[in-house]
């Protein structure tokens, strides 16, 4: 998995690529909270994640937890199909 | 369930238990499917389901210390369109009572890969480990 931060105006853009598993959640979440924690708005972008398990939906949650408590956003802004799907499964578990 | 009929197939496949192994568990599967002719939106759940079952293993019954040469096993077999995966390990004995999903409020990636497993799959059965084994985990699915 890699990934690429971009600035736009007050909003980091975090690019993942690859493959999220338990083997690189933690590079993941290295790579998002640490700029929601400094209180930026963090949008992420997950077009080009070819899968993603319960590791890498883990991570989603808790940016989402941290953002709120910090007040500020964390939003998906756009997710291939394959996370897509997993999104879709996890929902009903949430 | 497929309209298509699938080839008889058994395949078995030993990995270290790590995290690093994942990614190989994952290709196992795939190849595997891919030789099954398994149409690639019920292909992406198995190996989701499967992946987190090893996840499991990784995680829970050798929690994430495994030592080096340790080894876990994962065979797949189709039969008469019945998909049946099983899973061999020597961690800690799994007490099929205590695997449930966890709360709203404390979501880990073991509750919901449990849950996601049982969600894809028709079926999953713990069973006596036969030695050398301890944990013998069964995930069926009818194609």
């Amino acid at each position: 998995m890699d990934y690429k931060v971009e600035n736009k105006g007050n909003i980091k853009v975090v690019h993942l690529t690859g493959e999220i598993d338990m083997d690189v959640a933690d590079k993941a979440r290295q790579s998002i909270l640490p700029l929601i924690e400094a209180g930026n708005e963090v949008h992420l972008n997950l077009s080009k994640v070819a899968y993603m398990d319960s590791s890498g939906i883990s991570v989603l949650i808790e940016s989402k937890k941290l953002s709120e408590q910090k007040k500020t956003k964390f939003e998906l802004i756009e997710v291939s199909k394959p996370v897509e799907k997993v999104l879709a499964m996890a929902r009903k578990f949430l | 369930m497929s309209e298509t009929a699938h080839q008889d197939h058994t395949e078995k496949k030993a990995f270290l238990v790590n995290s690093s192994s994942l990614k190989e568990v994952r290709t196992f599967c795939r190849d595997v499917f891919e030789k099954l002719h398994i149409q690639q939106d019920l292909k992406d759940e198995l190996v989701l389901a499967i992946a987190e079952a090893a996840q499991n293993i990784v995680k829970h019954a050798f929690k994430n210390s495994a030592d080096a040469n340790e080894l876990m096993v994962v065979q797949i077999s189709c039969e008469n369109d019945k998909l049946q995966i099983a899973f061999y390990d020597r961690g800690t004995p799994v007490d099929p009572k205590k695997v449930k999903h966890r709360q709203i409020d404390n979501v880990k990636p073991g509750g919901l890969g449990t849950f996601f497993i049982q969600e894809i799959m028709d079926a999953v059965e713990f069973k006596d480990g036969k030695k050398p084994w301890i944990n013998h985990l069964v995930l069926t699915k009818q194609l």
